[in-house]
């Protein structure tokens, strides 16, 4: 049986940086993300385990959105004419955000991005259900990120494992997480 | 040259997303790359490439080649100096 | 009746309108591979392998979105399904769809997906599978997985890419492309070409023919753009499928073969910790150029029809090993008895996957 073990959000209009500084600091490489990478990057966080930064391969990343990457993917349209930007063009890619939290975490295990047309429980459900028919997978760190412009986003995050202590990970517990 | 690594120093941190540093955080001849100094990585090259062209009207074929003017601040500033077309 | 097979496929490509006419031009060494000046506005020349729009684009629909439901429909008839059945389902790969309209359209991924499957009056939500260079093949595993949920019959996987002057004033500022054909796995390898296509495949439950036997998916953890110097999570992928096959058995490694640097090299990093040195290995870049969305179905489909017919294809532009792993990249055809091979791929994002297919017959 799969579990809901914890969960994160953040705010729409969160001052992101603040948030780094508040609970990181120690990360450059944050500053050089995109928002759907950042708020990725600051929900794992939240929701990291001990022992960490241990490289593990039973740690599944599965994030979920509608805009994909189409944020910065303004950004980098906007220097196209001119000079392209090659540090912009690297995160025009919906799944980068995956990359971004397995390197941060080591996690060498699945990495997967999807792109829903809205956050629909029964899919995300069903989807994350059906990534644990990876043997190896014993958790995922699942998220939605839709990051529709720098400051207007949805973004929240949880785990769930393969026979652990929390909720059952059903559509309803996921609607009631997600609601609280 | 003084002023001409000062504004390439300005130039790399706002290029860079080099969060907090300034200038005065920058030595001249620290390495640019690789676990010392700066760190950067091999996007930051690419990116280096782009503000050499977009600011002094140099372009440099290959990151290969990159990696010869960003060994350090002052290493840029030189080079840049003797090659700029703008 | 428990394996997934494919049991409908299509390929539109600038190489031919079907899988038969694509495996036929690349039996003949064909590429479409050329050299453009000025198109798409893009400043600097690039070699690419560009579809005939004006051929594909259907009234009323984008270039992509025009071929991508074209790859469909020949697919879903080719399987003789109901595409329009709550037991089908669809699923789409790609990296950025119509990005081409950016300033005028919505240009999610999600969009693209409903129009696909509004096309075919299905009513189930279509998923994008969105994982960089490995997409398709992420979105063949991702229909593998879907079947044996039991939520469905069929799941009919489109993988398609068009180019433009968003993806190759990209891949121009990562200095990725090569200004001549590729040359995958070669000494003189010096980057990649892109290219447009799209390719379809229906899933379903079957006893014979092309079994997806297992698939996946393990990360880098590395670095977003830099592939591993380890081929760490190439070489995991490799390890999970191959608990299923002895590397005797393989007929051939089917890789990305981008023809980067990095990449090629990386490729025979891992296929050497596998343990598959000795199997032949053979990329089809040269002849489509990287078609990102759609290559992990492409190059699937193109590889059951060489083991179909006995051959190893050749890796086109390929002549001098030019990677540290003494890998058996193929660069005449060759002949194989075997029943099975590997798909590889690898992209952005550290992101790497691995698909064992095997042909299977009645009984066996």
């Amino acid at each position: 049986m799969l579990t809901i073990k914890q969960f994160a959000s953040i705010p729409a209009g969160t001052d992101l940086t603040a948030l780094y500084r508040a609970r990181v600091g120690d990360y450059p490489k944050f500053f050089k993300m995109d928002t759907a990478c950042k708020l990725g990057f600051l929900l794992a966080e939240q929701l990291a385990d001990e022992p960490r930064f241990t490289p593990r391969e039973d740690r599944a990343v599965l994030m979920f959105s509608t805009s994909g990457s189409l944020c910065n993917d303004r950004h980098y349209e906007e220097t196209v004419r001119e000079f392209p930007s090659p540090s912009l063009f690297v995160y025009t890619l919906p799944n980068i955000i995956t990359g971004e939290i397995a390197i941060r975490n080591k996690y060498e295990g699945e990495t997967s991005a999807y792109v829903l047309e809205r956050f629909n429980p029964e899919t995300v459900v069903a989807l994350v259900e059906q990534a644990f028919q990876d043997t190896v997978t014993a958790s995922a760190l699942c998220g939605w990120v839709d990051a529709r412009a720098d400051d207007d986003f949805t973004a929240f995050a949880f785990l769930v494992e393969r026979d652990g202590n929390g909720k059952e990970f059903n559509v309803e517990n996921l609607y009631g997480t997600v609601n609280q | 040259m003084e002023q001409l690594i000062n504004e390439i120093k300005l130039k790399l941190i706002d290029a860079l997303n080099l969060d907090g540093m300034t200038p005065a955080d920058i030595d001249d001849n620290a390495p640019l790359f690789g676990d010392e100094g700066l760190g950067l990585d091999s996007i930051d090259v690419l990116e280096l490439i782009v503000l050499l062209e977009r600011n002094y009207g140099i372009r440099l074929a290959s990151p290969q080649e990159g990696k010869k003017v960003f060994q350090s601040v002052a290493v840029m500033a030189d080079y840049v100096a003797a090659n700029r077309t703008k | 009746m428990s394996r997934v097979v494919v049991i409908g496929e299509s390929i539109l490509s600038p190489l031919g309108a079907t899988p038969a006419e694509n495996f036929a031009a690349v039996c003949r060494s064909e590429s479409a591979l050329r050299r453009y000046e000025g198109m798409f506005g893009v400043r600097e020349p690039f070699v690419a392998s560009l579809m005939d729009r004006s051929r594909w684009t259907v009234p009323g629909r984008t270039f992509f979105d025009s071929i991508v439901i074209e790859a469909a429909r020949r697919a879903v008839e080719a399987a003789g399904i109901d595409p329009a059945s709550p037991r089908t389902a669809f699923v789409l790969s790609t990296i950025k769809g119509n990005i081409e309209h950016i300033d005028t359209q919505d240009v999610t991924l999600a969009a693209s997906a409903r129009r696909l499957s509004d096309a075919f009056g299905n009513p189930n939500p279509a998923v994008v599978v969105s994982n960089a260079c490995i997409s398709g093949l992420a979105a063949l595993v991702q229909g593998r997985r879907m079947l044996l949920s039991g939520l469905y019959d069929h799941i009919v996987v489109v993988g398609a890419e068009v180019q433009s002057r968003f993806i190759v004033t990209g891949f121009q500022s990562l200095k990725a492309l090569s200004e001549a054909p590729c040359k995958p796995f070669d000494a003189a390898r010096d980057g990649l070409n892109l290219g447009e296509a799209a390719a379809a495949v229906v899933l379903g439950f079957g006893d014979a023919g092309w079994e997806l036997v297992d698939g996946a998916i393990r990360n880098d953890a590395n670095h977003i753009s830099g592939p591993s110097r380890t081929g760490e999570g190439s070489y995991k992928a490799l390890r999970y499928v191959l608990k299923h096959i002895a590397s005797e058995e393989l007929a051939f490694v089917n890789v990305h073969g981008t023809s980067t640097l990095y990449n090629d090299e990386m490729e025979s990093i891992a296929i050497d910790r596998a343990g598959l040195v000795d199997v032949p290995v053979n990329a089809l870049k040269g002849y489509f150029g990287h078609t990102m969305g759609a290559a992990g179905i492409l190059e699937s489909i193109l590889s059951m029809r060489a083991v179909d017919e006995g051959i190893v294809l050749p890796t086109r532009g390929f002549t001098t090993l030019g990677v540290s792993r003494p890998v058996r990249v193929s660069a005449e055809a060759g002949k194989t008895d075997k029943r099975a091979f590997v798909k590889l791929l690898s992209g952005f994002g550290g992101v790497n996957g691995a698909l064992l297919f095997r042909k299977g017959g009645a009984g066996c």
